[in-house]
């Protein structure tokens, strides 16, 4: 099968707003995406409009090579999602809830089920509405992926899980990515926690794609230099191209660059400093991204 | 065979296993036709993408480091004995770097460098540091 969301000029107006500006994107099979990007960005239109819960304005978007306003149940029954604000029936009891949704999925994986309520320690005799927010999102995420789907698409699933539990939760994704090789897609801003199990990253920014890449490609195509001069002789601006980023003064400068072959040695030699590369983690990577695609413009 | 991932480095997992493979190469840990962890045991293990495992095996295969043998089942590679050599070279090389860098930056001249380095390979090591809290342990 083609990639399990492709979008073609996908563009979703609300009002005068526009969330998404004419996406071309391919979410690669197998793989687990990190949906990056500030408040507003358009990560939760996007994951809506995957799913079918809200129309394209124009261009297209296909699920699972469905286009999304025919999806039927041949399609859903594939598919997992965790919306960012969790619709629950709040007079059931979890136990209810579970035996509820179980119901329309003939391949529903009762072993599963009682694995993730332990491993996510949810009591299972409590009503929905007496639930704390952590522990309706577990409900959510256990509810999104006992049919076994093979395509998952998380709103903020981890936002309000205790270390200990978010931890056990993306452990378990990865886990479900093994055993049915399921492509993930996962929204969130903890990105710290998203480095862990991510390898592919689409970096959104005001309705636009700014990166759609494996995250070790990415990685190695950005790093933070520390040069240091003893005799002060660096610059107040650097004229290389490969410099994005700057900050310092004529003793010591952090700079962020684009490393590229035997590009290390001239640059020591035309300022008589030290260079010492590091790699960039992916919180400093992610506003360095947002923020080349907002220079370009 | 243990792999310390660190996943905020900002390396990337895949080079992390690449590195960690090639010093326990060289090291002798792994030695010559050495069975590696399947990519599903080491992912599950590690809590990585089996992508990211298969891209780091793969790579080191590509490099000559590995081979994979009939079936399915990756081993470590006969080396002649000097090619051994130079990837112990390599190793060190590579962590001496910073130290390098450093001396450099502080003005100490290579003379008084090697000396350091001469007494540290002669000295046990200094145990001050396992006095420090380690960040990683109180994680856990």
């Amino acid at each position: 099968m083609n990639s399990p969301i492709a979008t073609k000029r996908l563009t979703k107006t609300y009002g005068p707003h526009t969330a998404l500006r004419s996406i071309d994107l391919d979410i690669p099979t197998g793989r687990v995406v990190g949906l990056l990007g500030r408040n507003g960005a358009g990560k939760t239109t996007l994951l809506n409009i995957a799913c079918g819960l809200v129309l394209p304005t124009e261009g297209s978007c296909e699920t699972l090579g469905m286009p999304v306003k025919d999806l039927d149940s041949a399609e859903l029954k594939q598919l997992g999602m965790v919306p960012q604000e969790s619709r629950l029936i709040e007079w059931m009891k979890v136990q209810q809830h579970l035996a509820f949704n179980a119901a329309f999925y003939p391949r529903w994986d009762a072993v599963r089920e009682l694995h993730l309520l332990k491993e996510l320690e949810l009591p299972h005799d409590r009503k929905i509405g007496q639930l704390s927010t952590g522990d309706r999102q577990k409900l959510s995420i256990i509810l999104s992926v006992c049919h076994h789907p093979s395509l998952l698409l998380l709103d903020e699933p981890a936002s309000a899980l205790d270390p200990i539990v978010r931890g056990r939760m993306l452990d378990f994704l990865l886990s479900v990515v093994r055993e049915d090789n399921c492509t993930v897609v996962i929204s969130s801003h903890i990105l710290t926690d998203l480095e862990k199990i991510i390898d592919w990253v689409v970096c959104l920014d005001r309705g636009e794609v700014v990166m759609s890449a494996a995250l070790d490609v990415i990685q190695e195509s950005y790093a933070e230099w520390i040069v240091t001069s003893p005799k002060g002789s660096l610059p107040g601006q650097f004229s290389e191209a490969f410099v994005l980023t700057h900050e310092g003064d004529a003793h010591q400068a952090r700079l962020q660059v684009r490393p590229g072959q035997g590009i290390e040695q001239p640059f020591s030699a035309r300022y008589c400093a030290e260079v010492v590369s590091r790699p960039l983690t992916l919180e400093q990577l992610f506003p360095l991204l947002i923020n080349q695609r907002r220079n370009q413009r | 065979m243990l792999f310390v991932i660190d996943h905020h480095s900002g390396v990337p997992s895949y080079r992390q296993i690449m590195d960690q493979i090639k010093f326990q190469i060289a090291s002798g840990a792994l030695a010559a036709n050495a069975e590696l962890p399947s990519t599903r045991a080491l992912s599950a293990k590690l809590s990585l993408n089996q992508m990211t495992i298969s891209k780091a095996y793969s790579l080191l295969e590509r490099d000559g480091v590995l081979e994979r043998r009939r079936g399915q089942t990756l081993v470590v590679r006969a080396l002649a004995e000097g090619a051994l050599t130079i990837t112990k070279i390599d190793q060190l090389r590579q962590s001496l770097v910073a130290g390098a860098s450093a001396a450099r930056q502080l003005g100490i001249p290579p003379g008084e460098a090697l000396r350091v380095f001469r007494d540290m390979l002669n000295e046990p090591k200094d145990t001050r540091i396992h006095e420090l809290p380690h960040r990683h342990q109180a994680a856990h």
